[in-house]
């Protein structure tokens, strides 16, 4: 109860920096707010009414702090579209690119640290730690054109480009392995930084709980070694390793951007990508904000969870 | 397979229809069905509301003009059958077609004809709208099948703007008392064109199909399927595995093109288009451009084969004039560039030191979300440096990037691209005469010449083209003089499609004319 | 471990010393172009090939190493300064300044610094000055943390409670005794930033933000992703040595972090 109250200003100061951000554009506010637009005089005017830009700054300050609570994020002048709606429309891509790759971070990454753990200072440790190092300095974006270059130019086995077929999503098990086809080069890209760091921290902290009381107990109680890693260790690197995805939730969405820009993915980031390029202002500060939000709620879920999960936290 | 698979499904409604029409185990064809590539979803359907490219793609399949032009540039009959214009240009008769009808059933007249020019074109079509302002038409229907302008002063264009893409014909029983822009038809058009509208998933496509009623010979195709293919990438890409059939250049990357071409399933038609030029302009209030001998020095110092090579592929010509060299009627090669300003690095460097020049460094400003523009923008840079004119490039967004050349005028050289739309006095006037204001897309350089402007309206004016061709050769001997602006190319549009088709492209426009084409037997 | 942090450290040396000599160093210039375009590695002698417009790529890459080396660097001493003297201003005075200070850094370590980085540079306009400042502006709070952790412990120390009792003031205490035995896991985290802030100044670039009159390795790859298809070598050299470089700075910080932590563990 007491993060969340701790949560609550610190969300309230992300929407007033937002605010900060528009008020301190070069040029007039109200061009952020519409966009670099052709807009109409009159609907200008009626923007600079509605938030207040008449008025001292502290009440602008509040109006729109009002506004973002009530959900309502501005319009996009370059899309014809509210910024909650367009956002909206993108959500389920970026939670489907996201989710995925980090699922299969988590899942292999858990594993090959939990094996690289077994074989502490052996050469599948040794090769696999070198390996990691490596996975965790390469820039998503570089991978993904990597990969593209690989597996859809070279190879021509997966498509580069978008996240279903171009005639459109068929149905049932086509439709499925059609997607993910597509999905498949993407995730890879996006999971590789955090696939890397899952192990290493899955590594570090199995090899602390490999040497602990509990472990060494239930070895004398004759446990295999499979089972005490699999049955004992693993449940207590579950915490280290929710914590690396929650608090770098930021990092992840922004890579996010960057591996949607590529593949041509129509999330969330291409549209950041898109709102930049055309310097949709609305649209970029209403995905700043949805990212800032994101990153609060995933500490907040990470502190909570930590603590039913891991035993020593209480 | 799997290409095989997607397309077997995306067909198989249709399929299942026709078997269930009564014809089983025939072997009937399949229906023909062409798949286009457009970007997004259109803003509208209705053409005369927007000159959205894909607007106007999905919109000339279901509308028509009263003429269309062919790739020549001569106009053919559409809704019109037949047309005079009194000498002086200021009079224009049209005859229309008989026995044409809408969509709807009900049946085409004169008008429609003059409801669409009076309430709808004159009001907002982006282009036409101040054309129609600018040369006084007025518009009346003395009977049913004609149609008679009368224009305050002669337009020489006056023809090409009366194409599907300037000039559709909208339903005037549709449109009639209704809120033009908020009418339900916009997104449910009605026409009378060899296509007509059945649906549209919006994000996914937008599907047409034969009109049976319509007054020419049956189009070819049962259904034209408008896929909206997002990433430019992939719109070649489908083109490669024949999961589309058509894409006009406009929609492709021009990196992808060269590699296009070589593709033995593809067919495609290249530099067929309407003339559009690329330009340096200088700000001639400048200190360091307000020479003319500075602007020639650059002439001599930007390498535009490069240009051509290396920015567009191969797939443009090289700077000719003031005018480009799109237009082949008014052409001189005595003044052209390559006469009087071959590549010349060291006669650049001693045009700038006649000039004057000081050596500090100039600013290019240009639209930072085009990528041949930021080549070329590099391209120019590396130029003039070799010649001692160190350059600052601001890449800009299109707004600001306006804002700062039309209105502020606030840089020493800017990038820009002007599209002809069909006629030197339509597209290309802006780039010379006097502008005086902010208004965008003229002429920014402040460049000021009484007498181009008087021979720039008579040539926008005279009706007969061997008289406009002497203006305009007359004006490139003073423009390619004085340089304003620096047309480094002439673009050269490719536009592609699966060989399976023919009778592709009778148009300058490759959006118009769709009626005729068909999937060869085989 | 040990060859490990002596090939990242060569590599360092050998990157700044062609940051450094680029003009030497790379055969051909970098912003000038031939008529050779797309030429494939090895060919001509271009040992990376040659770009869409006929430029060298190795001669980019040289010169890129600049870009990325100035902002990687600066921020990183930047963020490492304000990050010390807010964590040891917070750390030593405790209370209501403590207070504010950790309320401040959680709130900078919240902010998702890729996209607010973007945002901000959309905003006012590319320019190396302003990548440098955002991104001390975003790193600083980790640094800020634990700085103030050691701070708050090394403050009952009995050589720093010494040092008071002999008359030394508050803020010399701070300066002198307490915070250089701060530092050594500054310089590790230092190292890492620097990795960051490369990547980062490399994504700006690749969302074609980065400054339009500098080469750098991001805007390589940007331009690199048109031509993915024709030109692979302008994508693999320069994304190559983003990744060489970012690994060799984390390499770096983990050799230092072994070599300064007491318990000597690897």
């Amino acid at each position: 109860m007491r993060r969340i109250l701790h949560a609550i200003p610190l969300l309230l100061a992300v929407i007033l920096l937002n605010y900060g951000l528009i008020a301190a554009t070069p040029g007039d506010p109200v061009t952020a707010l519409v966009g670099d637009f052709p807009a109409p005089a009159a609907y200008r005017a009626q923007v600079r009414h509605d938030y207040g830009l008449d008025k001292p700054v502290p009440i602008q300050a509040l109006r729109y702090l009002v506004r973002v609570l009530h959900g309502d994020l501005g319009y996009s002048f370059a899309n014809r579209q509210p910024v909650v709606s367009l956002i909206a429309g993108r959500l389920l891509a970026t939670l489907e690119l996201v989710g995925t790759a980090l699922a299969f971070a988590s899942i292999a990454g858990v594993l090959l640290g939990a094996v690289s753990a077994q074989f502490g200072g052996g050469i599948f440790d040794r090769a696999t730690r070198g390996a990691l190092t490596v996975g965790y300095a390469l820039p998503e974006f570089w991978v993904g054109q990597m990969l593209i270059l690989c597996f859809a130019i070279w190879l021509g086995w997966l498509p580069s480009q978008g996240a279903h077929a171009i005639r459109g999503a068929a149905g049932g098990w086509a439709g499925i392995a059609d997607g993910l086809r597509h999905l498949l080069l993407p995730a890879i890209a996006l999971s590789l930084r955090y696939l890397a760091l899952i192990a290493r921290v899955t590594r570090t902290s199995i090899l602390d709980v490999l040497g602990a009381n509990f472990v060494l107990a239930a070895r004398a109680r004759g446990a295999g070694s499979i089972r005490v890693l699999f049955g004992h260790a693993l449940r207590n690197a579950a915490a280290p390793v929710l914590n690396t995805i929650g608090f770098n939730l930021g990092f992840i969405l922004a890579g996010s951007a960057l591996v949607e820009t590529v593949f041509g993915w129509p999330g969330i980031g291409r549209l950041l990508f898109d709102s930049i390029e055309s310097r949709d202002y609305p649209t970029m500060l209403g995905i700043l904000l949805l990212v800032s939000v994101c990153v609060v709620g995933a500490n907040l879920l990470t502190d909570i969870v930590h603590r039913l999960v891991d035993p020593r936290v209480a | 397979m799997i290409t095989s698979l997607t397309r077997r499904a995306f067909t198989g409604a249709s399929v299942g229809l026709a078997f269930a029409a009564g014809r089983p185990g025939l072997a009937i064809a399949a229906p023909s069905i062409a798949v286009l590539a457009i970007d997004a979803d259109p803003p509208t359907l209705n053409p005369a509301l927007s000159t959205d490219y894909a607007t106007g793609d999905v919109g000339a399949k279901i509308f028509e003009g009263l003429i269309w032009l062919d790739r020549t540039y001569n106009p053919q009959p559409s809704l019109a059958t037949q047309w005079q214009y009194a000498p002086d240009g200021t009079g224009w008769h049209f005859t229309l077609r008989d026995g044409v009808t809408w969509h709807d059933g009900k049946p085409f007249s004169a008008d429609d004809v003059v409801f669409t020019f009076n309430e709808v074109l004159a009001r907002f079509h982006p282009r036409t709208s101040g054309v129609l302002r600018a040369i006084g038409a007025r518009v009346e229907a003395p009977d049913a099948r004609t149609v008679q302008f009368t224009l305050a002063k002669g337009y020489a264009p006056f023809l090409v703007q009366m194409s599907v893409f300037d000039a559709p014909i909208l339903p005037r029983h549709i449109y009639a008392n209704t809120d033009i822009l908020a009418n339900p038809a916009n997104q449910m058009p009605v026409g009378t064109g060899p296509f007509r509208f059945t649906n549209w998933t919006r994000g996914a496509a937008i599907h047409v199909q034969r009109n049976p009623a319509w007054w020419g010979d049956a189009a070819g195709l049962d259904e034209i399927v408008f896929q909206i293919v997002p990433q430019p990438a992939n719109r070649s890409a489908g083109l490669e595995t024949g999961e589309i059939d058509a894409v006009v250049d406009f929609y492709l990357p021009k990196p992808d093109e060269p590699r296009l071409m070589q593709e033995p399933n593809l067919q495609f038609r290249r530099g067929i288009n309407i003339p559009a030029v690329y330009f340096l302009a200088f700000n001639t209030k400048r200190p360091a451009f307000a020479r003319k001998a500075s602007r020639q020095a650059v002439a001599c110092a930007i390498d535009r084969d490069r240009l051509v090579r290396q920015v567009m592929r191969g797939l443009a010509r090289p700077g000719y004039g003031a005018f480009g060299d799109g237009f082949k009627w008014l052409l001189d090669d005595a003044d052209s560039y390559k006469r009087k300003y071959p590549l010349d690095p060291a006669q650049a460097r001693q045009l700038l030191a006649q000039a004057g020049y000081d050596g500090k460094s100039v600013s290019l400003v240009y639209d930072a979300a085009r990528p041949q523009l930021r080549a070329t923008a590099q391209i120019v840079q590396d130029n003039l440096r070799a010649i001692g004119m160190p350059v600052e490039l601001a890449p800009l967004e299109r707004a600001v990037e306006m804002d700062r050349v039309f209105a502020k005028h606030d840089f020493d050289l800017t990038l820009q691209s002007y599209f002809s739309a069909g006629d030197p006095a339509i597209g290309y006037h802006r780039m010379y005469l006097t502008q005086i204001g902010d208004k965008a897309l003229t002429n920014c350089t402040g460049f000021s010449d009484p007498d181009v402007d008087r021979q720039l309206a008579e040539a926008a004016i005279a009706p007969d083209r061997d008289h406009r061709a002497e203006i305009y050769r007359r004006l490139q001997v003073v423009l390619n003089e004085q340089l304003p602006s620096l047309v480094l190319f002439d673009e050269e549009t490719v536009d592609f499609a699966s060989r399976k088709l023919t009778g592709l492209w009778p148009a300058i426009d490759a959006r118009d004319q769709w009626g005729g084409v068909r999937f060869a037997a085989n | 471990m040990k060859r490990q942090g002596w090939m990242a450290a060569a590599w360092l040396i050998a990157l700044v010393l062609a940051a450094v000599f680029a003009p030497a160093v790379a055969n051909f210039d970098p912003y000038s172009g031939s008529a050779d375009s797309l030429l494939p590695p090895f060919t001509q002698g271009h040992w990376f090939g040659t770009d869409d417009l006929g430029r060298d790529i190795w001669a980019e890459t040289v010169f890129g190493a600049r870009v990325s080396l100035i902002v990687g660097v600066s921020a990183a001493l930047l963020g490492a300064i304000v990050g010390v003297a807010m964590g040891a201003l917070a750390g030593w005075h405790r209370g209501a300044v403590d207070a504010t200070l950790m309320r401040l850094t959680e709130f900078f370590q919240i902010l998702p610094r890729f996209v607010l980085a973007m945002i901000v540079i959309a905003l006012f306009g590319p320019g190396i000055g302003k990548v440098i400042l955002v991104i001390t502006v975003l790193a600083w709070p980790q640094t800020a943390r634990m700085v103030r952790a050691s701070v708050a412990t090394l403050r009952r120390a009995p050589f720093v409670e010494a040092a008071r009792i002999g008359g030394m003031p508050g803020s010399r205490v701070l300066m002198q005794e307490v915070v250089p035995n701060v530092l050594a896991p500054v310089i590790v985290l230092a190292a890492m930033d620097v990795a960051a802030a490369i990547l980062l100044e490399a994504g700006l670039g690749f969302f074609g933000l980065g400054d339009p009159n500098l080469v750098s390795w991001g805007a390589m790859l940007n331009e690199a992703q048109q031509y993915l298809r024709s030109a692979w070598w302008m994508a693999v050299f320069p994304g190559a040595t983003i990744a060489l470089t970012v690994l060799a700075f984390n390499r770096l910080a983990d050799v230092l972090n072994a070599g300064l932590d007491p318990r000597g563990r690897s």
